[in-house]
This record gives C-alpha cells, sequence and structure tokens, in this order.
C-alpha cells in the first residue's frame, strides 16, 4: 500500500506543478504493469474513482441546471423547497428513486427489461471515459478516438430499442421504433461533421486533434466548413440526444413516456442520469474537436493577451466550454417547439445530410489548397 | 416548404353570429424558395431564443409565487376562478331575482335557486342561492349566462374542507326581495326587516349529502 500512497502523492504533486505529459490513465496503468502492479491499480482505481465520481455529480449538477434554468427561461422559479434554493432537491428525488418499488410489466421480457437501462448507462460511460478533459488527465486515449466516441454512442440507441421492445407496451416500442429512425439518420450528419475535423487535424485520436488547435479552433480556422460543420453536428447531436426539439421518442404528450414508460425505481434513474451524461459527452466532444477542447484562445501575434489566456488552467476552459455548449442544448430544448417525425425526417435526409457532404467537399478542397488560416501539423 | 408571412396577419372584426367580434387573420403558408426558407428558419429560431434568453436573465418576468410564506402579500389575478359570489349594488341590495338562467346553464346541475313568491307585492323573493362546489368545473357558465351580471368569480381560493359536504355552499346570507326593492327603501331598519338570515351550509340535505355531525346547520335525516 505504501506504493499506492507514494504514488497518490507523486500525482498530485505533478498535477499541481503541472508537469505530466498528455498521457491518459489507462496507458500509464499499461506501462507500469508489468513491474509495479499496485501502481497499476492504482491507476486504474483512480481512474475509476474519478468516473463515478463524474457520473454522479455531473448527472446532479445537470439535472438541477436544467430544472433551474428551465424554470427561469419560463418565468417560473425552478425548485426552491429542499434546501437554499432547492440545492438538495437532486439529492432527494435520487433517494426516492432507490427506494422506489422496481416494476417489471408481467409480460415483459424480464432479461431485455434489466438489460436496456444498464446497456444505456454502458454506452455512456464508455464515452465518458475518453473525453480530453484536461492534459494530465484522460481516462483512455485510443488512436481511432472519433471513430470510438460515434461507436459507442450507438450502443445507446441499442438500450433504448431493447427497453422500448422488452417492456410489451405499444407506446414504448413506439418511442423506440423512433428512437431508432432518428438516432440512425442523425449520426450520418454527425459523423459527417466529425470527419471535416479528422481532416483538417489529421488525426482521429482526441488528444492530438485538441493539440492540433493549439495556434487557433478549428472552428476559425477552417474558413466557413468548420462553422457549418460545427452547427449540422450541433443540430444532429440534439437529435441523437432525444432532447426538444427532437424529443419524439419520448413524446409525453402523445407517447407517456415513450421508451421508457415501463420503467420505474433505479432502471428509470440509469435512463434518466444516461440522458443527461449524454449531454454533456457531447457538449465534450463538440468542444473537444471545434473549439479546441482544454486549449486556451490564442490570438496570434498578441502576446500579452495570449499568456493571460495561458494562465487559466486547461481543466477550466475545457468546464467553461462544455459548460456553454450545454446551456446553449438547454436553451434550445426551452424554446423551441418539438418537430413533427416527418419534418424530423426531410430536416435530415433532405438538409442536413446534402450540407453536410457540400461541407465535406468544401473542406476536401480547402485542404488540398492550403487555403487556411494556419498549417496542419504534420 | 412552406411559411406563414408574419407580417401578413392582421386584426379584424368579423360579424359572427350576428355580433361584432374581434378576430385574428392568419395567411395560409406561402411557398418560398429554399434560401428564404432556411433564412426565415434560422431568423425565427433566433427571436424565440432571443426572447427566452431576455426571460432568464430577467428575475422580474417570474410569475410564480411563494405560497404560504407570501400569503400576506400574495398577489392573485382578476381572470382567477376561484369561489362563485352574489354581487350587491352600492346600497348593499342584491342583483340577483332568482330567474333560474344560471341553473339552467350550468352543465352540472351545480346550481339550485330556492325562492318563494312574496303575495304581497306579486315578485319573486330568493330563499337561498345554493352552489355545490363539489362538482362544479369552474366553467364561467352560469356567470356568463346571467342577464343581470349578479354573480361572479372572486379570488378567494382557500376553499379546502375535511369533508366534501361542507362544499355546497348557500351563498346568499339573507333571504329576502332583490336590489329593485331594497333600495328604493331609503331606511336602513325598514330594509332589515325585509330581510332573514341565512346559514351557510344550512341547506336541504338532499344537496349537501347526510347530515354532519358537529355542524348545527346541518338537518337531521
Ligand atoms: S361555473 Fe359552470 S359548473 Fe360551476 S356553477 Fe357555474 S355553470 Fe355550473
Ligand atoms: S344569478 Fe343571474 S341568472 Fe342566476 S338567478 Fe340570479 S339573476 Fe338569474
Amino acid at each position: 500500500m505504501t506504493a499506492f500512497s507514494s504514488f497518490l502523492f507523486n500525482y498530485l504533486n505533478g498535477v499541481t506543478a503541472n508537469v505530466y505529459e498528455p498521457v491518459s490513465v489507462a496507458t500509464r496503468a499499461a506501462e507500469v504493469w508489468a513491474h509495479e502492479p499496485w501502481l497499476a491499480i492504482g491507476w486504474l482505481a483512480l481512474g475509476m474513482a474519478v468516473m463515478l465520481g463524474f457520473l454522479v455529480v455531473i448527472g446532479m449538477g445537470l439535472i438541477y441546471g436544467e430544472r433551474k434554468i428551465a424554470g427561469h427561461f419560463q418565468c417560473r422559479l425552478g425548485p426552491m423547497r429542499v434546501g437554499w434554493h432547492g440545492l438538495l432537491q437532486v439529492i432527494a428525488d435520487t433517494l426516492k428513486l432507490l427506494v422506489k418499488e422496481d416494476v417489471v410489466p408481467a409480460k415483459a421480457d424480464k432479461v431485455l427489461h434489466v438489460l436496456a437501462p444498464v446497456l444505456a448507462i454502458m454506452a455512456t460511460l464508455l464515452a465518458l471515459a475518453i473525453v480530453p478533459a484536461t492534459p494530465w488527465f484522460q481516462l483512455i486515449d485510443v488512436n481511432i478516438g472519433v471513430i470510438y466516441v460515434t461507436a459507442v454512442g450507438s450502443i445507446g440507441v441499442l438500450g433504448v430499442l431493447i427497453g422500448g421492445w422488452s417492456s410489451n407496451n405499444k407506446w414504448s416500442l413506439l418511442g423506440a421504433m423512433r428512437a431508432g429512425a432518428q438516432i440512425i439518420s442523425y449520426e450520418v450528419s454527425a459523423t459527417l461533421a466529425l470527419l471535416i475535423i479528422v481532416l483538417f487535424a489529421g488525426s482521429l485520436q482526441l488528444s492530438t486533434i485538441v493539440e492540433s488547435q493549439a495556434d487557433g479552433w478549428w472552428i476559425w480556422r477552417s474558413h466557413l466548413a468548420g462553422i457549418v460543420a460545427f452547427f449540422t453536428f450541433l443540430i444532429a447531436s440534439t437529435a441523437e440526444l432525444n432532447r426538444t426539439p427532437f424529443d419524439l421518442p419520448e413524446g409525453e404528450s402523445e407517447l407517456t413516456a415513450g421508451f421508457h414508460t415501463e420503467y420505474s425505481g433505479m432502471r428509470f434513474a440509469f435512463f434518466f442520469l444516461a440522458e443527461f451524461i449524454n449531454m454533456f459527452v457531447a457538449s465534450a466532444i463538440a468542444a473537444t474537436l471545434f473549439l479546441g477542447g482544454w486549449m486556451p484562445f490564442q490570438i496570434a501575434g498578441l502576446d500579452g493577451f495570449n499568456a493571460v489566456m495561458q494562465a487559466i488552467p486547461p481543466g477550466v476552459w475545457f468546464a467553461v466550454k462544455t459548460g456553454g455548449l450545454i446551456f446553449l442544448l438547454m436553451w434550445f430544448r426551452w424554446t423551441f417547439p418539438r418537430l413533427r417525425i416527418d419534418q424530423l425526417m426531410g430536416l435530415e435526409w433532405k438538409f442536413l445530410l446534402p450540407v453536410g457532404f457540400v461541407n465535406l467537399l468544401f473542406a476536401a478542397v480547402l485542404i488540398l489548397m492550403g487555403w487556411y488560416f494556419a498549417p496542419i501539423p504534420a | 416548404m412552406g411559411l406563414v408571412n408574419l407580417r401578413k396577419i392582421r386584426r379584424a372584426k368579423q360579424e359572427i353570429g350576428g355580433r361584432e367580434v374581434a378576430v385574428v387573420i392568419s395567411p395560409r403558408p406561402e411557398q418560398t424558395r429554399l434560401g428564404t426558407t432556411v433564412w426565415q428558419t434560422f431568423k425565427s429560431l433566433l427571436t424565440g431564443m432571443k426572447i427566452t434568453i431576455s426571460y432568464l436573465f430577467r428575475p422580474s418576468t417570474v410569475v410564480t409565487q411563494q405560497y404560504p410564506e407570501n400569503r400576506e402579500t400574495l398577489q392573485m389575478f382578476d381572470r382567477y376562478r376561484a369561489q362563485l359570489k352574489l354581487v350587491y349594488d352600492e346600497a348593499g341590495g342584491r342583483l340577483c331575482n332568482c330567474c333560474q338562467i344560471c341553473e339552467n346553464a350550468c352543465p352540472n346541475q351545480s346550481i339550485k335557486i330556492e325562492w318563494t313568491k312574496n303575495p304581497d307585492t306579486k315578485k319573486k323573493e330568493l330563499e337561498r342561492w345554493i352552489w355545490r362546489m363539489d362538482s362544479c368545473t369552474f366553467c364561467n357558465a352560469c356567470v356568463q349566462a346571467c342577464p343581470s351580471n349578479s354573480i361572479t368569480f372572486g379570488n378567494e381560493f382557500e376553499s379546502a374542507v375535511y369533508d366534501r359536504r361542507l362544499l355546497v355552499y348557500t351563498l346568499n346570507d339573507k333571504a329576502g326581495p332583490d336590489a329593485k326593492v331594497w333600495s328604493a327603501i331609503e331606511d336602513p331598519a325598514e330594509r332589515e326587516k325585509l330581510m332573514r338570515k341565512m346559514d351557510r351550509y344550512s341547506g336541504p340535505i338532499p344537496l349537501s349529502g347526510t347530515s354532519l355531525p358537529g355542524n348545527p346547520s346541518g338537518k337531521e335525516g
């Protein structure tokens, strides 16, 4: 255990002095596994603890934030009773969900019914693990990061589909089918938008993509292509998150609660938590790819300004960018009316997809001709 | 795609059922070119976002009332429908003349007007104006039907009780002639002689259910 405590001491020292090289937690654990297994286990334990903490803290923070912000968007106050300005409301709700009876419908497919929320939260956790929050802390950093994100994101829809199917309820099934159709459609546009950044950065690895933005974020540097790709990704990921104006799978006015109609207690909490963490992951990925992740805001030539910006720790930069995007998603949700299913499909296949393809072609031409603001990293 | 041109929405007056009614005329969606549609779409989305964010940053727009903490300063709304009440003129005469139109207008039979004919004046005199709040849906039909505007909805919303039978009210606190007779008499003492006191809960048993233990005004039955 002394190895573990000394590891923790050294690590925290390294963090405060900001001397750690950008190496992911998984890589570190793999490096030391052969000669110091305790250290490797320490790294993994730290990773898991951080993950759990992230999940709970972000989940609760987002739920409280959403309820408060939604309230004020609608001229209400939001939660006010439990704790100061309702701060403890989320904890009370969590306790309630924990002790609630877990109802499984009599004619449900029991195994799948249990499996669905687990799949949903698993996909979320897997996606959360790859988010590069700061240079010295990223849980896993695979070299095909962008593909990994889109791939594990699709496991989530499996959870939704299975949940709807196994509930043996027409509303659940309708909601699940809508979710399936919607996520499969919008995944295309989201991936096309991500591809543009992959083209510019010349890498699929998230940490490399962040480092390639040291001189400027891709949203500015790629002329119009980055901005268009950013908005395409924003719209497509809102649809993938099943959030208003694309919340047809839940459509409470027509489908009760859509795919999670028959879920209660902890399993409902899993779906709910997965939804909110997914919002965080989507915003974090958008911030990483388009807004430079933890990279500070830099203007070439203004050295004083750049120094001030660099003094702000990377974790803060990441939190501010991600938080801003989350706020934008909430703003969308409490402003826009829900689309009809044919409008939803029309928007994707007749508008976003052509725009995405043209944009990709435009970006490719830009790169071939070298017409963008800063050089591609070798 | 079709868009409704918001600029072409106009107010107008139309004759509906022999009455001038203020209406809003909205045009049919117009066929627009793709560029216009996209531009208009984003413009209208941004307009919506501007409005909601202005609410977010102006706490003064919040309409939520922190009841019961602010019970003293509670702001109610004129159009809120809490309790039906009878309307009285300045002299204190009751406007209702027992025509029973509201009773017929009520879809739930929540109103019952009991009256007697005064043998001297040959005028109807109100006995009880019974309102069954337990079956009322607050549809306002009675208020609209009344030809002399003698009933209205008030703001006194704290009407919770422990027994449903306590929701059957006699609205008039005095039985007797209406405002036409009452207000014509100058002397207050003379007026009072015409009226009899009425209890809020002493209505007939079929309306207020069986007798209530501990409620002296309810008849045994
Ligand atoms: S509000 Fe409607 S339901 Fe209630 S008493 Fe009047 S007419 Fe009847
Ligand atoms: S309240 Fe109006 S409608 Fe009803 S009986 Fe009295 S005058 Fe007639």
